[in-house]
């Protein structure tokens, strides 16, 4: 049905291409990197079903609380989420198939589905942050302003906002690393003294991204103790961001047969990634 | 219901979708739960089991290498094999006279690698050339 209230088809070609853009931008380096070809098979279904799952709800997530339009509704946030999971799905088979990695005669259709599936919610996750950053700012109207400072100091102060950027900050930046078989090489070869360091720099890092730099996206006011404000942020960010990391080893198989001093090793290996993604990604992506 | 009324009553909702935008949500909201039916299909259906190697070879001689072989190792068991060694033997008149191997770093299940090994001497026979796997690990 024709509406006048509906999006100008322009304006949706616009976002699609901002969409391909990011996705590209932000997944190439998993789009490239072999471990996330071999993931995909070595997964099990469950596993790439539980991925797909989890992947959707952070979409969900990042289009409620950073998406571009301020008067957006639930069930957009619903529709948009399954666009962009459809559209890095596309963009995953489409660049796997010019990369030779995926084909359509002479591989098994579970091999195909698992690389195409692991790479497209890397691609979607990066076309739902493209979408919503790399476009101009078209607020028109005042009304529009209005409800974008409204908006915008709404999620400044709302932890539950703070915690799902947080948890999108650390994957994207995190997920680039966390198939690689480095991160497991540095954690089996650390000693317990340089593992500790690594925690320290960690926390030190998302105090001075959070507190002391004047870092983009960082709220000019903050209410109340500061440094209950300052403690509070970095402990949360530091906590998503191990939880980021452990899910993420997790799939990528790294905890098969480990002792729990390397599994905690490698969540602070990547942890150290991760935080910055917690922290600084965060601020950037709002 | 309340908040609806008050969207339409005294503000324009402003994200309705156009008809691209709906074409491009019914694709994949389609393709989504194609996967995850197949997903589940799968779950369901999902019997842990070790990888099940064969090796198929035939000689496939180019003028640069006339006793080079094609070697096809399959694996139709329920997980991926890692670090897949695959070795050919060459007898001439039931000695052991040559042997090439041949390494894969993933067959992945109910798939299949393909390589190529080199001899130094030609077979006698045509059955003088036997393939086996001698070593695969778990991811």
């Amino acid at each position: 049905m024709k509406n006048s209230l509906s999006r100008p088809l322009s304006q949706s070609l616009k976002e699609y291409a901002r969409g391909i853009a990011g996705g590209l931008l932000f997944s190439f380096p998993l789009l490239y990197t072999m471990e996330v070809w071999w993931a995909g098979f070595i997964a099990t279904p469950m596993q790439l079903l539980l991925l797909m799952i989890v992947t959707y709800l952070l979409l969900l997530g990042y289009n409620r609380y950073a998406g571009m339009r301020p008067d957006m509704s639930w069930r957009s946030v619903f529709v948009d989420s399954v666009e962009e999971m459809g559209i890095g799905l596309a963009l995953s088979f489409g660049v796997l198939w010019m990369l030779n990695r995926v084909t359509l005669v002479g591989m098994s259709v579970e091999e195909a589905m698992s690389k195409i599936i692991v790479e497209g919610m890397a691609v979607s996750i990066g076309v739902s942050v493209g979408t919503a950053q790399l476009g101009v700012k078209q607020d028109t109207t005042e009304e529009d302003k209005a409800a974008k400072r409204r908006l915008s100091k709404m999620r400044a102060h709302s932890k539950m906002a703070t915690a799902v950027l947080a948890l999108c900050g650390a994957i994207l930046v995190g997920g680039n690393v966390a198939p690689t078989e480095e991160v497991l090489v540095i954690a089996v070869e650390a000693e317990p003294i340089h593992v500790l360091f690594m925690a320290l720099v960690s926390l030190v890092l998302s105090t001075m991204v959070v507190s002391f730099s004047d870092f983009k996206g960082t709220p000019s006011e903050v209410n109340g103790n500061i440094v209950y404000s300052t403690v509070f942020d970095t402990c949360l960010s530091y906590l998503i961001a191990l939880a980021a990391s452990a899910f993420m080893l997790w799939f990528f198989g790294r905890f098969d047969s480990m002792s729990f001093w390397n599994v905690f090793a490698e969540c602070i290996t990547l942890g150290v990634i991760a935080t910055l993604g917690a922290s600084a990604g965060r601020l950037l992506i709002k | 219901m309340k908040e609806q009324a008050k969207d339409s009553n005294s503000k324009p909702v402003k994200d309705q979708k156009n008809p691209l935008e709906w074409a491009v949500f019914g694709i994949s909201l389609l393709t989504i739960l194609a996967i995850f039916v197949y997903l589940i299909y799968q779950t369901l259906n999902y019997k842990p089991s070790s990888p099940e190697l064969f090796v198929e070879h035939w000689p496939d001689p180019t003028e640069a290498q006339p006793n080079r072989y094609h070697v096809v190792v399959q694996n139709t068991g329920g997980e991926t094999a890692e670090s897949v060694q695959v070795e050919l033997t060459l007898e001439q008149a039931n000695h052991e006279t040559e042997k090439a191997t041949l390494e894969m770093p993933y067959v992945p299940q109910e798939s299949r690698r393909e390589g190529w090994v080199n001899f130094s001497s030609k077979p006698v026979h045509g059955k003088a050339v036997t393939g086996k796997v001698i070593s695969y690990q778990k991811p």
